[in-house]
């Protein structure tokens, strides 16, 4: 008879120990193996990718911002790609790097939320599971050596309470009122920390969405594996919104004035 | 640059100056002698330290010798320690692509119409000069000079309280140091007189 | 192609001192990785259990996994043994935990802080696979060499000699440790660019030894609900942001 509750219903090795006698952290681990696990899966390089992902926390909620493109190298291969994905009714997921691996997160995130309703117990996944989620996934990933190799940012609005954090494929997280992934961290996160550090909560959504707006302009200009076609995911007490995708408005007309830009002949 | 070892530090104090060093020369972790001096006068109001390779320190300190001689036969006065520092900075950038491995640290009183000011500069090995109004440190113990000398140090420090907080600097830095330390020596600017003490400190 | 490396830098420095009746383990908030920062407010410093305080410095994704594996073991000890672990436990248990990672190692420096089974103050370090031993007071992280010789000297007054007749305190009392804490970090923030933003003070007090002048500090919190056991505090304080 065994009198540990946390052994119940588990795998056990009656040979081994049949009564659950080693201490947790020594228990041998029974469960099946997978086949394949030992077919060595190494380092990657990420092959189709998406480049920045922006996010900030305003009055009513979370709003974060991407582009349409996922390149294949210098090659703008595919400009119609959404890398920010609504994850339930609490959550937006946006992600930079490798498209496949987002597809394959894409993927296992809807396993989750199927095992999730399944158990019908009224509760649901909101940002922080998510979140806490995939901080393990990543992190065990690039422990194993074989990353999922993304930078997401993961916002929500659940509860009354705004949830803005970060997780990439080393398993590091962060959380702050202003992230931004890959070029952005360099050209947009100083625009965007001077715009919202100290007024989260005065921020309006219209304010919220000028200020992504003009960094999404200013990254189009700088960051050469931009698109001007972005989206914009707006999480609040009302529940997630991505809008239809966006055109910025630039202009090149100082091009006119450099010799060998523009329409110049010389 | 850590190949002899060595430490130097200098800082400022109400119209006194002071600078100090360890005496410890070695070859790698191999101490050899515990009187190496790399501290010079310049002039009896401007002292130079050179933290670094211990043959440059020698070579240099010759060179420099050389010149403010120079200068002082043609100028027919001695050198201020501001132009004594732009001298070092022109030196060290002669040998841009070839250079000596030191560090050097001046210390001195510049002679104003208002009396004598405290004057402090480093330079990195190719000549970039930092003319900071505190303090300044160079050698293997540089991390932890800078560490204690941010907490111990404060301005206006009069000639006796400046010679305790030095030597606590450089004592307490060195003792963190395998490369520096096997004694160690404080000189105190002041403008009648430069008090030369020796510390005594630990020897391992 | 270039190999996928697992670890990062993720910069910061933690501290602590030990008092005869106390302890502080302090670490300061900001994130960064290269010249970016990541974020102005990352904890390094945990809560263990109402004795103990962990602070870790490193990688941060190890040192957060690292922190968590922790407290699962010691939420499994309290589940077997109807008690908290005592604090030198804590410290053994460290050091074989972090060592069974000896050949893909936690690329954590970890300062282990808190009260012992006598009420003595304590603090443990450890290096990344396991090493540890008892000290009065360790600073780790990438401004240790500007923090720990100015804890030399003005912890363990290394040389200074005392007035004649007289002799060093063994412990400071706790107002001065919690300056000397504030000002070793407003050094470090000034000469090293990962260092700032914040300053994170966890207080561990000695059972029935008083609140020892805490009540008069600005902004101290409680973390503890009772007044008879230990007791721990939280005092942040800003630092520059540049």
């Amino acid at each position: 008879m065994d009198h540990f509750p946390t052994n119940w219903g588990r795998p056990r090795n009656d040979m081994f120990d049949a009564y659950g006698t080693y201490p947790i952290h020594q228990r041998p681990d029974n469960r099946p193996k997978d086949t394949f696990a030992d077919s060595v899966q190494r380092t990657q390089q990420p092959i189709v990718t998406g480049t920045s992902v922006l996010a900030i926390k305003f009055k009513d909620g979370i709003m974060m911002a991407a582009d349409n493109l996922a390149s294949y190298g210098s090659l703008a291969r595919f400009k119609d790609v959404q890398r920010l994905h609504p994850v339930g009714r609490y959550t937006v997921i946006g992600a930079g790097g490798d498209m496949s691996d987002f597809q394959h997160i894409q993927h296992i995130l809807e396993e989750v939320q199927i095992a999730e309703s399944t158990q019908q117990d009224g509760h649901e996944l909101g940002p922080v599971e998510i979140h806490e989620y995939m901080s393990q996934v990543m992190y065990a990933r690039r422990s194993k050596l074989d990353p999922l190799w993304n930078s997401l940012l993961i916002g929500g609005f659940k509860d009354g309470k705004r949830f803005l954090s970060y997780v990439d494929l080393l398993g590091t997280t962060y959380s702050a009122s202003t992230l931004a992934t890959g070029f952005g961290a360099y050209i947009a996160q100083p625009l965007l920390r001077k715009a919202v550090e100290g007024h989260e909560d005065d921020l309006t959504a219209e304010q919220a969405q000028n200020i992504l707006e003009y960094c999404m302009r200013v990254l189009f200009y700088r960051d050469a594996r931009s698109l001007d076609k972005y989206q914009i995911a707006t999480i609040t007490a009302e529940g997630v919104n991505i809008s239809g995708s966006l055109k910025l408005q630039t202009s090149w007309d100082f091009a006119e004035n450099i010799r060998g830009y523009g329409a110049q002949t010389q | 640059m850590e190949y002899n070892g060595g430490s130097v530090i200098a800082m400022v104090g109400k119209d006194c100056v002071a600078i100090a060093s360890d005496l410890r020369f070695g070859n790698q972790a191999l101490g050899i002698a515990s009187n190496f001096q790399r501290i010079f006068p310049v002039t009896d109001r401007t002292y130079v330290g050179l933290a670094g390779l211990g043959t440059d320190v020698t070579t240099l300190r010759e060179r420099f010798r050389y010149r403010v001689n120079m200068y002082t036969i043609k100028e027919e006065r001695d050198i201020e320690p501001q132009t004594f520092a732009h001298l070092v900075s022109s030196t060290l950038y002669e040998h841009r692509f070839g250079p000596y491995f030191v560090e050097p640290v001046i210390a001195g009183l510049e002679n104003t119409s208002s009396g004598s000011k405290p004057f402090i500069a480093a330079a990195d090995l190719i000549g970039c000069l930092n003319f900071a109004k505190d303090f300044v440190v160079a050698g293997t113990a540089s991390s932890k000079l800078y560490g204690l000398a941010e907490g111990l140090w404060e301005p206006d420090l009069g000639p006796e309280d400046l010679f305790e907080t030095i030597s606590q600097t450089l004592l307490n830095g060195v003792d963190r140091d395998a490369f520096s330390g096997w004694g160690a020596v404080v000189h105190v600017i002041t403008k009648d007189r430069v008090v030369t003490r020796t510390l005594k400190g630990r020897m391992d | 192609m270039s190999s996928f490396n697992p670890y990062t830098q993720n910069g910061g420095t933690i501290l602590a001192i030990a008092g005869a009746d106390f302890s502080v383990v302090a670490g300061d908030t900001r994130q960064s990785e290269g010249y970016n920062i990541q974020t102005r407010y990352a904890p390094k410093v945990f809560r263990l259990t109402d004795r103990a305080v962990l602070a870790v410095n490193g990688f941060a994704a190890d040192g957060n996994m690292f922190v968590k594996k922790v407290k699962q073991r010691l939420e499994w000890y309290r589940h077997a043994h109807a008690k908290d672990m005592p604090l030198r436990s804590i410290a053994r248990l460290i050091q074989t935990m972090l060592y069974s990672r000896r050949f893909f190692p936690y690329y954590v420096y970890n300062i282990l802080g808190g009260i012992e089974e006598d009420g003595s103050g304590a603090v443990y370090s450890f290096d990344p696979v396991g090493s540890y031993e008892r000290e009065t007071c360790r600073a780790a992280g990438p401004a240790q060499s500007l923090l720990q010789p100015f804890l030399d000297n003005q912890i363990y007054f290394k040389n200074q000699q005392p007035a004649p007749g007289m002799s060093h305190p063994t412990h400071l009392p706790l107002q001065a440790v919690l300056a000397l804490v504030i000002d070793s970090f407003t050094s470090a923030t000034e000469r090293h660019i990962e260092v700032g933003d914040g300053l994170e003070m966890y207080i561990i007090l000695g059972k029935g030894r008083g609140l020892q002048g805490l009540e008069g500090v600005k902004g101290v919190q409680e973390l503890t609900i009772s007044e008879d056991g230990e007791r721990i505090f939280v005092v942040r304080r800003e630092l520059k942001k540049d």
